[in-house]
């Protein structure tokens, strides 16, 4: 029995905290663009008290948010507004089955293991005009949009023949995370991240098991298998921090976001044991470089101007702090850091044909900053703002991780870390 | 992560503390949980505005009058003259343009109609200097068919008692009626959104120019310009007559662009802002805080040598009331607030009350006080603190802004 | 019809009060033929109907104390779920035993339930935890019951549309300062008109007292004794639901031991304190109060300890001492209808009163049969047969889950029933939000205001729910007074209702004001002080009472 009362209120993601101020449906990228979705108060906290009495007040607009979270980051009460909405998504949805063109964007391992045993065809074949209109078509996938192109070689096979067996002979050691992306579509990503946790002193290792996050599921509405998926990872992750006690690094803030915080709220996955163990790779060099645990030695005639785009996911876990002032230690950049927009892709959302065009209308204002910030390049931690951004204002975006690798004077870092080959 | 100096609460004190530190070289943070108070704000700020029930002309010479605990009283009454002008420096160096002396207070026109005592007002809105020399006889009203965060009828009312001839003009264009297919979403902030194209404003002229030739000023609602001026200053080109705004229901879209504008200067001076996170708990070592941790840095706590809570009041839940008592959330220093819940509040919903006046506890020097004693390297600014009531003395955006510069005073001073 | 008309006729009945009891009193008369006014010094619903639970009692609290008020309930409560579908929620409630409480008393109860013919089943404390998750886990004992919420404020105005639909004539705002007798005959009412001042006398063949606890007044005025014992009850509102059943101790009838679930909120109370007659327009919660409702409330709820409360509000029950007892000792939960021609002499007055809000259809059943036996009127009593406006034809087509329905719309469908298809949608502007918390649209605030006799802003919160959502009118009420005063082309006073308005809101606010309310309250103060200045535009003094 409550000895004390009314020292807080404690309801599902704080929605009765609440004060109705508006600010959320100020930020909403949706929103902004159509008027066919409710807005993030109407649909998060104000539908749920109607959907509290009676689950027919469940309106199906809701399919149309973006899960950003912008909204609940600018909001000053702490609503978790977005975990509200797709929580209500998620409860409406037992029992409906999701189309096959949301299964397979939604599978972006199986669709990337396919693609990479034919590499050469899906290249081309996912970027000719007729299987593009096909697509659009059949799949209801934008014909505008330019896939992702996916890699001969997969990371893992990569990592197996060139880096595995160097590994252990490193004194520290971290596991890698490497998600969907970086095996399939870009595996000088997770290159370049043991190019530099190599060069300070730390040995890579991949997990026992690794499955698709499931940010994709979650947001296309296939939570059990987000959920199968979840509870394989859950498992490799825990093993290797408890057992081999290695933090485990990402390259992905959307993969970060959705092992840390999305596994709990969303699909009931208890990570609380090894949620601290989970970091992403530019939060734990900082930490390192931060502490004078190691050091970075930077080449001396670098020099190049890079915008920093801020990814909703990375907002919503707070940690662009570390990307930014990672960056902000290589002294040929010129950073200029971008406010805050969403880029209006949102995983696999700006795929979907429905949401082609609001997607670009929600990415506009992002692109007229970096358009003002007349930078060569951008940098992101998101994989899917780096799509959408390349596809909509030409200039190549690259992970901070790979910025630092290319900034990085390796041999003058490993001697500085005491490393002897 | 160590910073110089780590803000709590990303409003208008904490901006301002932090541009004007950041502009002295400091590597500063600030760590802001979610959007501020700033989204409430019609476009104007005020220093003093009604002293005993009484309303105040010359902010300057009513200082005096007021209470030892008063903010302006701490930082001192000779001061507030050259801390006045240089907030309104720093805020016309990060892009807002407001006219306004501290000397004399001017009347800004509110969403009733009501002539508030102001100090600064942004150019662009109405704002009327004397009450007894009217800029102007006839005044054009535009009311933006379907937007109901405009009262227009009371602000037609409010501007015909103060001795305008005003008439009230209905129009719409086409992207407003899109946007009004929304049963919820046409507020001020998503019309700005869907006015904010050359060719939609060209629209909106075109309204103004034929309904209303005979004014001599066409006021608007503010609900143009969320992320720069060049929206107002496009329409008004576009506009024959002269163009003013009027301050809507929140959010405004004018406390919206102050917002942007502040924290993309504070970005440029190289200021970490740590938007959606929140303080949580600090370390403290005798007199001194060493560090905060915060809900998302976690196991990552950011040291400084100096901190500054800029938290806010209740609303912003820097201040925190419960069944039992009020206090401080995240440092539990001391507050100055009855501990009797009866007397927080008072039964006129117009009345005083007394809940507004609550505040964290500082000396002086705006030290935060913990168990009795001042923390050395901790200040406190703007709404947290105690002994001042933004609703009925009007100081609200006054003490928020003298306080944060007087502090980065303070600050960089040792 | 205009004003003046309703003044010049006369009346075979006037009924003073415009409760639930005087609405169903008035629609009664109305469908037995008679020709009807009903007056009412506030606003409809603004006493003890207003101010209760909304709580339609399968009967059970009373079985045990009271077996005759147990009947009543049961069987009214059958007859609203048939009649007033629109403002019933089926929901069933639970009566529990706590380990506090004596588990004897449930076969007693069970035993008393059947002999008032209310179903009750015993069941198993887990069913009722999977039930009812919100429940006391702790719970030992559990009893089913077709409890249900209600709606008085809906209820009160379906009856009051039904008795206009079969020619009777209702005014709101006006106060009976008077009757008007002659030689021991009550023959009419003499008027004050609170909206412009005008004192009038309409007449009438008979007049029924329904005016609840303001009822003693009124036999006064006609010199007529009457011993009411006001019992004041106060109850808290949470911000959301907490339960979808109702939660009844299992014991005898004792302080906040019921917790409702009311449309978007859940209503724990009441307490109960016998105050003085003259104390009956004080309605302010005490601090006391609160923390009774709060320590009990717990108990039934856990979770009630850390969910938001958005208002605290108190209603006074009108009890009747029997006329053999005037010391009140032996007060009578149950009916009271007083002839006076029997009791006083005086004859054309009776006085409807005791009872409860759900069976304001029996008790205005039993008025109007006094009335008819006095006018010779022979017409069988129908209330029980015939649904409400609202819940008639169409019901079901309006709540077609098939079609898609904007919040707005599916929200006024929840409020008004069939009638929601008479609110304008067809339009962008028609269809917009005004109040977000509750679903109100300018279209349902058009309705409300040329059907359903809405004067002011505390008017249209009883008649759509506007303002009554957590944020307590935050920016609704600001939106909801401009175009109030667009409409009826008075501005100023638009505004200086809006300030009555949110004083209203506080009013209830400020006993619970701590935590997120005190947050909603502060930024309140902040728009409509600080941004908008609406205390230097009006005056609030002496404004109270026209609420």
């Amino acid at each position: 029995m409550a000895e004390r009362m009314q020292l807080c209120n404690l309801s599902e993601n704080n929605f009765e905290q609440c004060t109705k101020c508006s600010i959320c449906t100020t930020v909403c990228p949706v929103a902004a663009v159509t008027t066919d979705y409710p807005g993030p108060k109407q649909a998060g906290p104000d539908g749920e008290r109607y959907r509290l009495k009676d689950p027919a007040y469940y309106d199906k607009a809701l399919k149309l948010c973006l899960n950003c979270k912008r909204c609940e980051v600018a909001c000053p009460s702490g609503v978790h507004i977005a975990d509200i909405i797709q929580r209500a998504r998620m409860k409406a949805s037992e029992g409906h089955r999701a189309s096959l063109r949301d299964t397979m964007l939604a599978n972006t391992d199986l669709l990337g293991t396919m693609a990479n045993l034919v590499a050469p065809i899906a290249n081309a074949t996912l970027g000719l005009k007729p299987t593009k209109l096909v697509m659009d078509s059949v799949m209801a996938i934008d014909k505008n949009r330019t896939f992702p192109a996916y890699s001969r070689q997969k990371f893992t096979t990569w990592f197996k023949r060139h880096a595995a067996k160097d590994q252990d002979a490193y004194p520290n050691h971290v596991s890698y995370f490497h998600g969907c992306y970086v095996n399939y579509n870009f595996p000088k990503l997770g290159q370049d991240l043991v190019k530099v946790m190599n060069a300070i002193g730390y040995g890579v290792h991949l997990l026992d098991k690794e499955q698709c996050c499931g940010v994709a599921l979650i947001a296309n509405g296939l939570y059990k298998q987000a959920k199968r998926q979840g509870r394989v990872n859950v498992a490799s992750i825990r093993k290797a921090v408890n057992m081999d006690h290695h933090t485990v690094l990402t390259t992905s803030s959307s993969c970060t976001f959705n092992l840390r915080d999305e596994y709990p709220a969303m699909l009931d996955l208890d990570n609380s044991d090894i949620r601290d163990g989970i970091s992403l790779a530019t939060r734990f060099i900082y930490n390192l470089v931060d502490e004078e645990k190691v050091k970075l030695v930077f080449k001396q005639d670098y020099k190049r101007r890079i915008a920093y785009h801020t990814a909703c996911h990375m907002q919503r876990m707070g940690w662009q702090l570390y990307s930014i002032e990672l960056l902000r230690m290589i002294p040929g950049l010129d950073l200029q850091v971008l406010e805050q927009e969403c880029c209006g892709i949102s995983g696999t959302y700006g795929f979907k044909k429905e949401n082609y065009e609001r997607s670009q209308a929600i990415g506009s204002i992002l692109f007229k900053h970096i358009e003002n910030a007349h930078v060569e390049a951008v940098a992101t931690d998101c994989e899917t703002c780096k799509w959408q951004i390349e596809m909509s204002t030409g200039l190549p975006v690259e992970n901070p991780v790979s910025v630092l690798a290319d900034a990085l004077d390796v041999e003058a870092t490993r001697k500085a870390n005491n490393l002897t080959d | 992560m160590r910073m110089d100096t780590v803000i709590i609460g990303g409003g208008l004190s904490g901006l301002t503390c932090g541009i004007a530190l950041a502009k002295r070289g400091q590597r500063v943070a600030i760590v802001a949980s979610g959007q501020s108070t700033l989204m409430f704000n019609g476009g104007s700020m005020e220093l003093l505005g009604c002293v005993d029930g009484k309303t105040v002309t010359s902010p300057l010479q009513a200082m005096a009058t007021l209470p030892q605990g008063h903010p302006y009283s701490k930082i001192g009454v000779d001061r507030i003259a050259t801390l006045a002008e240089r907030a309104t420096q720093l805020l016309a160096d990060t892009g807002i343009s407001m006219t306004g002396s501290a000397a004399a207070n001017h009347w800004r026109i509110t969403p009733m109609g009501v002539a508030k005592p102001a100090w600064l007002t942004l150019s662009e809105n109405f704002s009327i200097q004397d009450l007894d020399n009217l800029p102007c006889k006839r005044l054009a009203l535009m009311c933006i068919r379907g937007f109901f965060d405009e009262p227009n009828g009371m602000l037609a009312h409010g501007l015909q008692q103060l001795g305008f001839e005003v008439d009230k003009i209905e129009f719409t264009t086409t992207d407003i009626t899109a946007l009004r297919r929304s049963p919820s979403e046409m507020r001020a902030s998503s019309l700005a959104k869907h006015l904010g194209g050359n060719s939609a404003l060209q629209r909106v002229a075109d309204q103004i120019n034929s309904l209303a030739s005979h004014a001599d000023i066409v006021l608007l609602p503010s609900v143009i310009g969320q992320s720069d001026d060049d929206g107002y200053r496009t329409l008004k080109t576009l506009v024959n007559k002269p163009l003013q705004l009027v301050a809507t229901l929140p959010p405004s879209v004018a406390g919206m662009r102050m917002q942007t504008l502040m924290r993309h200067y504070f970005r440029m001076l190289g200021g970490n802002y740590l938007m959606g996170d929140s303080a949580v708990s600090g370390t403290f070592d005798g007199d001194r805080l060493t560090a905060i941790t915060t809900a998302k840095l976690g196991d990552m706590p950011l040291k400084a040598d100096n901190f500054v809570l800029a938290a806010g009041s209740f609303v912003s839940r820097g201040l925190v009331a419960d069944y039992e008592r009020i206090y401080e959330p995240v440092l539990g220093v001391d507050v100055d607030a009855d501990t009797d819940r009866d007397r927080w509040t008072s039964f006129g919903v117009l009345q005083p009350q007394q809940y507004f006046r609550y505040g964290v506890a500082t000396d002086q020097q705006l030290h935060c006080l913990r168990q009795g004693k001042p923390v050395a390297n901790l200040h406190a600014i703007g709404s947290i603190l105690s002994g001042h009531d933004a609703v009925k003395m009007g100081d609200g955006t006054g003490v928020s802004l003298l306080t944060a510069l007087a502090v980065a005073d303070s600050i960089t001073a040792r | 019809m205009a004003t003046n008309e309703i003044y010049n006729k006369e009346y075979d009945v006037i009924i003073v009060g415009g409760g639930a009891t005087g609405a169903g009193t008035a629609r009664d008369c109305a469908l037995r033929g008679l020709s009807v006014l009903l007056v009412e010094r506030n606003d409809y619903s603004t006493g003890a109907t207003g101010r209760n639970h909304g709580l339609m009692h399968s009967g059970a609290r009373y079985a045990v104390t009271d077996g005759e008020s147990a009947s009543e309930c049961i069987s009214e409560n059958m007859i609203l779920r048939r009649i007033a579908r629109h403002c019933v929620e089926e929901t069933d409630g639970l009566f529990i035993t706590l380990p506090e409480d004596d588990l004897q008393y449930q076969q007693t109860f069970v035993e008393a339930c059947q002999r008032a013919g209310i179903r009750a089943d015993v069941i198993d404390p887990d069913e009722a935890r999977r039930l009812e998750p919100a429940v006391n886990p702790a719970l030992i004992g559990a009893v089913r019951v077709p409890d249900a919420s209600i709606d008085p404020f809906r209820l009160t105005v379906a009856n009051l549309l039904d008795a206009r639909l079969h020619g009777a004539a209702t005014l709101n705002y006006h106060e009976v300062e008077g009757l008007i007798i002659n030689q021991d005959r009550v023959q009419g009412v003499k008027l004050l008109n609170k909206l412009n001042g005008e004192h009038v006398e309409v007449h009438s063949r008979v007049v029924v007292n329904a005016a609840g606890i303001w009822g003693q007044r009124i036999a006064q005025q006609a010199g007529v004794n009457i011993s009411m014992f006001p019992a004041r009850g106060a109850l808290l509102i949470f911000g959301h639901r907490v339960n979808n059943m109702v939660i009844n101790r299992c014991r005898k009838p004792a302080n906040a031991d019921i917790l409702v679930p009311d449309d978007t909120v859940c209503v724990i109370g009441t307490t109960s304190d016998r105050i003085p007659i003259e104390t009956v327009d004080d309605m302010r919660v005490t601090r006391e109060e609160v923390d009774v409702l709060l320590n009990e409330g717990v108990k039934i709820a856990p979770s009630l300890a850390s969910t938001r409360i958005i208002r605290a509000y108190a209603g006074v029950r009108p009890l009747v001492a029997s006329d053999n007892d005037p010391s009140g000792r032996s007060i009578s939960r149950g009916i009271i209808c007083l002839d006076h021609a029997k009791r006083d002499g005086l004859e054309g007055f009776i006085t409807i009163t005791g009872g409860k809000m759900m069976t304001y259809r029996l008790m205005g059943e039993i008025a109007t049969n006094a009335v008819c036996a006095k006018l010779g009127n022979t017409a069988p009593c129908v209330t029980a047969q015939q649904p409400l406006p609202g819940s008639g034809e169409g019901y079901d087509d309006q709540r077609d889950t098939t079609k898609r329905y904007s919040f707005g719309q599916r929200a006024a469908i929840g409020r008004h029933g069939s009638l929601a298809a008479r609110i304008e949608k067809d339009n962008d502007i028609a269809g917009a939000l005004v109040c977000e918390c509750e679903g109100v649209t300018v279209g349902e605030i058009k309705y409300a205001m040329h059907q359903l006799h809405v004067h002011n802003l505390v008017n249209l919160r009883r008649r759509t729910r506007i303002g009554m959502g957590t944020c307590q009118g935050k920016l609704c009420s600001c939106r909801a007074a401009s175009l109030m005063g667009e409409i009826n082309g008075n501005v100023k006073a638009a505004q200086e209702d809006l300030a009555a308005f949110l004083d209203e809101r506080w009013k209830g606010m400020r006993p619970v004001a701590w935590g997120d309310t005190l947050r909603e309250a502060q930024l309140t103060a902040a728009i409509y002080e600080g941004l908008c200045g609406l205390d230097m535009a009006v005056d609030l003094k002496g404004k109270e009472d026209v609420q």
